[in-house]
């Protein structure tokens, strides 16, 4: 198929890598090629000065060391009875600038030919890596050059209609309502579609065990948590449940050293003090029995005396907080819905929490991680394991 | 009461008595919208309300304005809606609606002419809308243009609209008018930017001299589309004086969520208000109240709004006090600037959907 490239601005490849992918040959699962190719562009972002501003840039450019590629790699053990797809077309959110980077990442690794539309919004971070993969690709690995095409174009149908039309995965981060504008565009029989939508999380925290811990550094674990993203992660947690017999100390504590930081790191705009007081008020408004906790405006907490699956409805980013007090962890039951997605713990046995999960079946919580680490870059996200998830596998009798 | 209130010239009471009137009328208010809005009832228990611990009108519970948009709130049986108020947004925005009744359009009507008159005299003045006919049409619902229109009308009479329906000035009518009133006092009303656009550069473009010296220039809806054309309130002043002689300028701070309570523009310059509402200067930091001369987000109360739960309301603009009962104009209260809407914020997060937030 001829592409038209009228309004594609192209950061990485050009239209014609974009025509030539779909006779290119998918690469197997973990090829020396894209291996190789990431970790020299670990490398090539690492020596770039202006990454060293950017701690996403950095922890994304440590996560594709060799080593830790190779250590991935080991883990995936029957990789070699899997192969890419073939083309994967990636739509990045607007929000999270180094995301595109980590979503071709899996795309590589999986041996897929990758085609990534960034967003209009231009970041620093998307210039600096796509600076890096153009030198590697105009150099020692213009092997890879074929697999690699990254793009920006406005909203258009017709343009996301054309690319949908060539991919056999298609990849859309961003939320619901970007979701549902790219899946107006049709994609062919054999594609499939890996979505990211809009989620939410919560945290648990055993008190008993909390006041063993260190405040200012459960504080700071928290805050890259919340506050680091605006609290508008699909991870950051909305709710914090509290559970042991030291409730009060611990909340006394934990909230405390909390608004120290944030008092010191955290830049709150005028409008986030409305949005977050008028999000209680709407909860409030509802059901009259919660309670507004705060000091000022940088910490806001909704004190609620039950869990219901629409709490979330009521949620707000930039440090806007419901808490609960859970006698029993069974209680965290009616708020594990489709949306939920990442349950951060500090003194709770991960498996007691899937355990819950498993047993009642609920149709949320896709990560359970200690508190501090939601944020932690991962090739499982949203419960797909992304390599395999972007990949075919081949079967020969035995798996 | 509020005929305590009609008794009084708007702008006679100082910090103290303003206070101790204005807190008895809002802390009544406050009981009678939680006996009525069930809404408003949680909303009290939730901020942990408890009238014994009130003794400033400050102590006020303010409920955020954007709640308006989201619920339909009245105090008042469906049926006893006598009309239905919605803010002008701009297309896909999501509008207020505000329930009025009988008693409190009253409210609005009475406040409106007690505070006006302060300004040109009792008499009903002829008025020019610098608008078209169109906007007041559809009396089932009011837009923020056309509620002010309707409001000015009780303070006036021989209202003549100056637009057409396509914006452009309608010359006979804007002559007709003036044969009648050349050279007298009356009321030239319209929103800031239209008045700019359509009144000043047409007129200036038709080369018609026009007598209007002794007329009142009205204005609302803000600077910021003049703003961003780098025309500032002195300029505007200074070519409409140039152009026909207009010396009375009156431009005004207001709501569909609090009609009526306006705050109107003296000689000096400055935004009053007047006894029957009142503005407090929050601090975004922890919502604690702002001196004189700091800026901050504007909470505005109001002893009008009975029929829905408006009477103390958390604005999303951004404003400043610049004195209290001091003005030089002799008008007693505070007066205030308005620096505009607050800015949305640009945050990280997923999600691109946030405009979606309180769908």
């Amino acid at each position: 198929m001829q592409i038209n490239s009228n309004n594609m601005d192209f950061l990485v490849g050009d239209c014609g890598t974009i025509e030539k992918m779909q006779e290119t040959p998918a690469l197997r699962m973990f090829s020396d090629k894209a291996v190789g190719f990431l970790a020299a562009l670990s490398t090539a972002i690492i020596r770039d000065k202006r990454s060293h501003e950017y701690a996403d840039i950095t922890s994304y450019a440590y996560w594709i060391r060799k080593a830790s590629l190779e250590n991935v790699k080991q883990k995936h053990t029957d990789k070699n009875e899997r192969i890419g797809r073939g083309v994967a077309f990636h739509i990045a959110p607007s929000n999270v600038p180094v995301n595109f980077a980590v979503s071709m990442t899996s795309s590589l690794l999986a041996g897929n030919c990758t085609l990534i539309r960034v967003s209009d919004k231009k970041f620093p971070q998307v210039d600096i890596i796509c600076d890096a993969i153009n030198e590697l690709l105009n150099g020692e690995h213009s092997c890879m050059k074929p697999y690699l095409c990254i793009l920006r174009y406005s909203h258009s149908a017709e343009i996301t209609q054309q690319l949908s039309s060539i991919c056999d995965i298609r990849i859309i981060w961003g939320g619901d309502r970007t979701i549902s504008e790219i899946r107006k565009a049709s994609l062919p029989p054999r594609a499939i579609e890996m979505t990211f939508a809009d989620r939410h999380s919560l945290a648990i925290i055993n008190s008993d065990e909390y006041m063993n811990c260190d405040a200012d550094k459960t504080a700071k674990d928290f805050y890259t948590d919340t506050y680091y993203t605006d609290q508008n992660a699909c991870s950051s947690p909305r709710l914090v449940v509290w559970t042991g017999g030291s409730v009060n100390e611990a909340k006394q504590r934990f909230w405390s050293a909390l608004g120290k930081l944030v008092k010191e790191q955290y830049d709150m705009k005028p409008i986030q003090a409305i949005d977050k007081y008028t999000s209680f008020c709407a909860l409030g408004m509802k059901y009259g029995n919660i309670k507004l906790i705060s000091d000022d405006n940088y910490v806001m907490r909704a004190e609620v005396s039950g869990l219901s699956a629409d709490l979330m409805n009521y949620k707000n980013s930039g440090g806007y907080f419901f808490e609960y007090t859970a006698s029993d962890i069974s209680e965290i039951a009616p708020v594990l819905t489709k949306q939920c997605q990442t349950i951060s713990v500090l003194g709770i046995d991960k498996d007691d929490i899937k355990k819950l999960v498993f047993d009642n079946g609920v149709r949320g919580v896709d990560r359970i991680v200690p508190l501090g680490q939601t944020m932690g870059l991962e090739f499982i996200w949203d419960g797909y394991k992304m390599i395999e998830a972007m990949t075919r596998f081949v079967y020969t009798g035995s798996y | 009461m509020i005929d305590d209130f009609y008794r009084l010239d708007p702008y006679s009471l100082a910090a103290a008595e303003k206070n101790e009137l204005l807190l008895a009328e809002l802390t009544e208010l406050t009981g009678l919208h939680a006996q009525r809005c069930g809404y408003y009832y949680n909303f009290l228990k939730s901020v942990g309300y408890d009238k014994t611990n009130v003794n400033s009108v400050e102590d006020i519970p303010f409920f955020p304005v954007r709640m308006f948009k989201e619920y339909e709130l009245m105090s008042i049986d469906r049926k006893d809606v006598f009309k239905t108020m919605v803010s002008s947004g701009t297309t896909g925005q999501s509008v207020s609606k505000i329930f009025v009744d009988k008693e409190t359009a009253m409210m609005q009507q009475k406040t409106m002419i007690k505070i006006l008159s302060n300004y040109w005299g009792s008499k009903r003045l002829p008025m020019l809308v610098i608008d078209t006919p169109d906007v007041i049409k559809d009396r089932a619902k009011f837009s923020a243009r056309g509620a002010a229109i309707i409001g000015l009308n009780i303070v006036s009479r021989d209202t003549v609209y100056a637009l057409n329906d396509d914006m452009s000035l309608n010359m006979d009518k804007l002559r007709d008018f003036m044969e009648k009133y050349s050279g007298q006092r009356f009321i030239i009303f319209g929103f800031t930017f239209m008045v700019w656009q359509h009144f000043y550069h047409e007129l200036k473009k038709s080369d018609t001299k026009l007598d209007m010296s002794e007329a009142f220039l009205m204005t609302g809806g803000g600077w910021k589309t003049l703003e961003a054309q780098a025309i500032s309130r002195e300029e505007f002043k200074n070519r409409f004086t140039e152009l026909c002689g207009i010396r009375h300028f009156l431009d005004h701070y207001g709501m569909v969520e609090q009609t009526g309570c306006i705050y109107a523009e003296c000689e000096c310059g400055h935004l009053h208000a007047s006894i029957y509402s009142d503005v407090i200067i929050r601090s975004y930091k922890d919502f604690s109240p702002c001196g004189i001369g700091e800026k901050g987000i504007i909470q505005v109360v109001s002893v009008l709004p009975h029929s829905y739960p408006g009477h103390s309301l958390l604005t999303e603009d951004e404003g400043i006090i610049l004195g209290q009962d001091d003005c030089p104009c002799g008008r007693k209260g505070k007066y205030i600037q308005i620096l505009g809407r607050i800015k949305s914020a640009e945050i990280r997060g997923c999600s691109d959907t946030y405009a979606d937030k309180f769908k």
